[in-house]
Formats: structure tokens, sequence, C-alpha cells
């Protein structure tokens, strides 16, 4: 949940859902606001026509005095208590009638009134201390112009409310289903908006160190992400030019270095001489070994693996022993090779396996006892595994076995140190595990690499990773 | 036996000639693709070793093109390039063999006597393995100047191991070479007739010894003189 609030499709949810609240809010607002202002306009209305009434009741008694004469009905309507009030002022400021007659005296000092109705409030008022809202206006009678004053207690705007009930009912438990239908269509508009992006994205997962030339699609994308994708695309373009020089130089650097040992070898190799002669051979070799390892570090380092071929261990792990056989042979040491059965498929680069369980051999050779042997044994769950005869491995020396150039004191002249920091390498490309402990019989060191395993579903859904150092 | 090296490294080609020469080869030098090309096409070669860098072009594609033409004198390459690459690379396009620099000079003459010693590289030859040596067409086996009665399956063991003299003969290609596909096989059978072709060789005095590389196969080699 809280990964996808995070995402682009998330937040834009969110924030349109925001947005559509308060759209809502606003909207209801301004119903309210409308709806009281027309029961607002509705009440003065009739408070005018009250007033017009009022003053239709006006006569001239018998002194020419203007007099207020109620039909019975209306006059029990304005008696006291009642929710109205009214009074009526003649032209010289004289009160005619009111009801109740304490507000013909709030209104006696009272400016006159023009033709238009003006409003008025009042604040406890009356024996029940209530509000009052009110109308005067000058109306024309029988006894001339006269000053008419209506009110009616201000709890009246009850009008407005029984407007806002009916919308409540019909209408407002509306709005949680629209917003539940808006938010899921922009949910789907959204979700679909981006699938571009996540195609995109799948493709780009499948990029590695062995593909470098595949680039991202820029036609058929939003146009936001035009410029991302070709920014993406110009720096994937860097990245392969650096691999490629990478390569470049390392396959320049290996033919340069070897081209000379070639000859020197070679020259020595055909040369007459004695035992001085035969000492240089072997530092020739060692060098010869130095430089091999070296390249291969510079290869791993500067390429990068592509780990997602399938490889199979037992092949792999026999071709090396076959290979290493002869030379383990003329020193007096023997290999022997345990394959897994049922044959045993795992995920990774061959060369690059081949590469470490060549270089394990290679060691195990080296540190083995004479006419002792090396077992190179792979397990169905994909591991191989490297074992000799030879002093073993310390405990307290077995993490640094695996760094650059790290001898142990008992080591053979002829290593450069590189062989086990390629196998740890390698390892690490492959996501594996290496392990040393000494071997079952109590003497000897042991190498464990296990690999994951090959599952048909998996070779599309991870990706190659290059080699971190 | 007429042998043609295309390497443009005339260092290389200096300590080549006389080793190459000393083992018993005629041995032409050339520095090019399109010398070679040229060589190959007017002399008859009983074998070549090709440099991959050449100035010219890239001995791959030489190697293509004998091969698209048919042309299968065996080819050793050399290559002083990253060696996975070009294992591949070069055993896909038709190399019989290929050796990454820097190597010893006793290995390229041994991997050269091998391209000739294949079958069909040449019709009878004799193969040799210390005081060995086997009449691939009479199938004569004579350890020093006695003839040695083998089984004939015993026989077909040797020639294979005799052919890759120094390498590892896989178990399971002895099995499928010996073997119809109908033909029961004891899973003991190969072991058996190794122990047999042991024990005539010894009694014969044979200066070769057949090891076992448990798990693998078999790998025969000379004796050490010393």
């Amino acid at each position: 949940m809280r990964i996808w609030l995070r995402s682009l499709e998330g937040s834009l949810a969110v924030r349109l859902g925001l947005l559509y609240l308060l759209a809502m809010a606003f909207a209801v607002g301004a119903l309210l606001y409308q709806a009281y202002d027309t029961a607002g306009s509705l009440n003065d209305r009739d408070l005018n026509l009250r007033a017009t009434d009022l003053a239709r009741y006006v006569v001239l008694g018998p002194d020419h005095t203007p007099q207020l004469e109620l039909p019975p009905k209306l006059a029990t309507a304005y008696e006291t208590g009642s929710s109205d009030l009214y009074a009526v002022r003649s032209q010289d400021g004289r009160v005619i009638a009111a009801s109740p007659r304490s507000f013909g005296v709030v209104v006696s000092d009272w400016p006159a009134p023009s033709d238009e109705a003006s409003y008025f409030r009042l604040k406890a008022f009356g024996p029940d201390v209530q509000d009052y809202h009110g109308a005067s206006v000058s109306v024309p009678s029988v006894a001339g112009p006269l000053s008419v004053f209506v009110g009616r207690i201000a709890e009246g705007s009850l009008l407005a409310h029984s407007l806002l009930r009916e919308f409540m009912v019909d209408a407002a438990w509306l709005i949680p289903l629209f917003m539940v239908i808006t938010l899921a269509t922009g949910k789907y508009a959204i979700s679909a908006g981006l699938k571009p992006v996540r195609q995109i994205s799948e493709m780009a997962a499948a990029i590695g160190p062995g593909n470098t030339a595949v680039r991202l699609p820029e036609h058929d994308l939003p146009g936001e992400l035009v410029p991302l994708v070709g920014a993406v695309n110009r720096a994937l373009d860097r990245l392969a030019q650096g691999f490629a020089v990478q390569r470049e130089f390392t396959a320049n650097a290996a033919h340069e270095l070897r081209t000379p040992l070639t000859i020197i070898t070679a020259a020595l190799d055909t040369m007459p001489g004695d035992g001085g002669l035969t000492k240089l051979k072997s530092d020739v070799a060692r060098m010869n070994r130095i430089v091999e390892q070296l390249l291969r570090v510079a290869r791993l380092d500067a390429v990068g693996l592509d780990v997602s071929g399938k490889v199979d261990l037992n092949a792999v792990a026999e071709g090396v022993v076959a290979a290493m056989a002869p030379l383990a042979l003329a020193q007096d040491r023997m290999i022997a090779f345990l394959p897994a059965d049922p044959p045993v498929h795992v995920r990774g680069n061959a060369g690059a396996i081949e590469d470490a369980i060549r270089n394990l051999v290679e060691n195990a050779v080296a540190h083995t006892s004479s006419h002792s042997e090396v077992t190179v044994d792979v397990a169905p769950d994909g591991s191989v595994t490297v074992a000799d005869e030879g002093p073993g491995i310390a405990p307290e020396h077995r993490q640094h076995v695996f760094q650059r150039f790290w001898r142990g004191k008992g080591a053979p002249n002829g290593g450069a140190g590189l062989g086990l920091a390629i196998v740890k390498e390698v390892a690490d490309a492959h996501h594996a595990t290496i392990h040393v402990d000494d071997s079952l019989a109590g003497r000897g060191a042991r190498f464990t690499m296990r690999f994951s395993p090959w599952l048909d579903a998996h070779h599309t859904a991870e990706l190659a990773e290059p080699v971190g150092t | 036996m007429r042998l043609l090296v295309i390497e443009d490294e005339s260092r290389i080609a200096e300590v080549l000639r006389p080793a190459l020469e000393q083992a018993g080869f005629a041995v032409d030098f050339v520095h090019l693709c399109a010398d070679g090309r040229a060589a190959l096409a007017s002399h008859t070669y009983d074998a070549a070793i090709l440099d991959l860098g050449l100035p010219d072009g890239d001995g791959l594609d030489l190697l293509a093109e004998l091969r698209s033409r048919g042309d299968g004198v065996p080819i050793l390459v050399l290559t002083a390039r990253d060696a996975v690459d070009d294992r591949v690379c070069g055993l896909d396009t038709g190399a019989d063999d290929y050796l990454v620099k820097p190597f010893a000079i006793a290995e390229l003459v041994a991997r050269t006597k091998a391209l000739l010693r294949r079958p069909g590289a040449a019709l009878g030859i004799v193969l040799i393995a210390g005081n060995i040596r086997f009449d691939t067409v009479g199938r004569d086996v004579l350890v020093g100047p006695n003839y040695v009665q083998l089984h004939r399956r015993e026989c077909a063991i040797l020639e294979h191991l005799m052919r890759r003299l120094g390498r590892v003969v896989p178990k399971a290609v002895l099995e499928d070479k010996l073997y119809g596909i109908d033909e029961e096989l004891e899973s003991n059978a190969i072991p058996v007739h190794i122990h047999h072709l042991r024990r005539k060789l010894l009694d014969a005095g044979a200066e070769v010894e057949i090891h076992t590389v448990r798990g693998v196969g078999y790998l025969l080699t000379e004796k050490k003189t010393s």
C-alpha cells in the first residue's frame, strides 16, 4: 500500500481524490448559500406583502385621523405572543397602531422609510426575548403615505432548512457514490495511461552487460516520457561505449602481453642449456600464469558477465577435470570427478563457471600432497566442491584467501594470489555462495560453490547483473 | 610432412622454424592472409598453423573461406585473444584445434602431430607413443620389436588413447565408439578391457602408462624418462 501511494499512479489518484473532495465541498457550499439566499428573498417578499396589506386596512376616522381597522381574523393572528409584529406610523410621525405596543415605542424614533423596503434586525426584543427580522417601507394609503414596519421571529429560516433537508434526502447520498465511481475510473484511466511506462521498465530491466545493444523505443510514448527515455538511451550509448572501450583495452593488452611472452617461451624451449635454463623456464612459466590471471581479473572487472545462461554443471566440471588431468598427472597428482546424478543445470555463464572451477582445481593440485587425489564433486543442489589432501587452510586465514594477491605462507611459488580472487568474483557475479572448510577426511581444504539451480520459469524474470567489485 | 605456418610475428616464426623442422616437418612461413590463401591454393599441405590476428585480415575469415570451399586441411589455430570467445568461435568456424598464446613449443609440436594422427587426416598411418607402434591399417601393435596380441576392443581402446596421447579420452566416448547402439553394455565393460590392456602392455614392457581419471575417462602418457 505504501509503495502504491508513492507510485505515480497512487499519488495521481490521491490528488485527484482530494481535488474532487474540494470541488464537492465548494459545490455544497454554493448550494447552501443559494438556498439561504432564496429563502431570504422569499421572506422579504412576504414581509413587503404584509406591509402593503396592513396599509390597506388603514381608514380615515371621523376626525380625519388615520386608524387601523384589522379584520378580526388578522387581529387575532397579530395578538401578543404571536411570532409576528407590526407598527404603522402616519406622515407626521405619530404611531397609529402597533402590536405589541412596545414595538410602537421602538419604531417611533426610527427614520421614515422610503418606497424601497429597507430591512432591520431586532435583537432580544419582546416578552419572549427573541430576535426579529423585519422590513420598513413607505406605503400609500387613503390617509396618504404611511411608514409600515413589519417583523417576524428570525428563526424563520425554516424554508431554507426544509430546502436543505430535501437536498440531503434526494441528492446528498449520491456524493459518496459519485466519489467512488470517479476514483475507480480515475485509477483505471491513470493505470491505462501509465502502461507504456511499465512496458518500457520491463525492457529496461532486461538490459545487462551481455546485451548492451538494446535501446528503449522512443515512439508511441506519452510526450512527457520522450525526453526521459531519450536521456536514458543516450546514457546507455555512453555505457555501451565504455564497455566496448574496456573490452578492446583488455583484448589489446592480452595481445600485446602474450606475443612477447610467446616469443620468450618458445625461444627458451628451443634453446640448448642446463639448470640455469630450467630455472629461467619456470620463471617465464610463472610470468605467463600471472599475466593470464591478471587479464582474467581485468576482463571480469571491465566486461561484466551475462549470467542468464543455462549451464550444465556436470559437463563444465567434467571438461575442467579432463583438461587439468594431464597437468596433475605430470606432477604425480590425480583428479577425480564425481558427477551429480541426475545432471544439474544452473543459471550462469558457462565460461566464467569453468574459469572458477579451473582455478579451484589448479589451487587444489598445487596444494595437495604428492600421489594424492583432488576430487571435483557436483551435487544435485547446484553446488561444486573441490577438495584436496594438502595441509588445508587454517581457520584464521579462510577469510583472506579470496583477496587479490593474498598468498599463504606455505604457498608454492608460481601463483600470483589471483586464482581464488577470480573464483570469488565469479561466485559474486552469480550470487553464488562460496565456502571453505576442511575435507571430510579431516585433512586438506575443501571449497564449495553453490549456484542457483535453473528453473525453467526463471530465465525471463531475472536479469543479468554486472560484476561488482 | 609439409606444414604451412601463417604468422605475422617474425620473431615467433623465427623460433618456430627450427623446432618444427627438428620435429621432421617441411615448413613454409607466410605473414599475410593473402599469402596463406595463395600458398594453400597452389600447394598441398598436410596441415596448417594459423594465427588469428593478421595484418591484412582475420585468420577466422580465411578459415571459414577454406572450409566453405571444402578444403579439409587440418588447421591448428593460434590466438593471443581471450580464450573463451575464441575457443567457441574458432572451433565453430572449422578449426581442428587451437592453442592460446603463450604456448610451449613442445605442446605445439605435439598438437600438430596429433592433427596428423586424426582419422581421415592421412590413410595408413602409424601411431607412436613411447616404444609402442600402432599400425592403424594392419591393426598391428608393436612394443619395441615384439608384436603384442590384443583383443579387438582392447586394440580399439589403445588406438583412441594413442590418437589423443596425453589427453583425456572420456569413458563415454569409448563406450560410444566401441559398442553399437543395440549392444548390451555391461557397466564395467570398459574398465575390464582397460585392466587387461594395462596388464598386457606392462608385460610387454611398454614405456607408457594408462591413467584413470575417475569419473571422466582414461589418459595415455609416455613414461617419464628420468
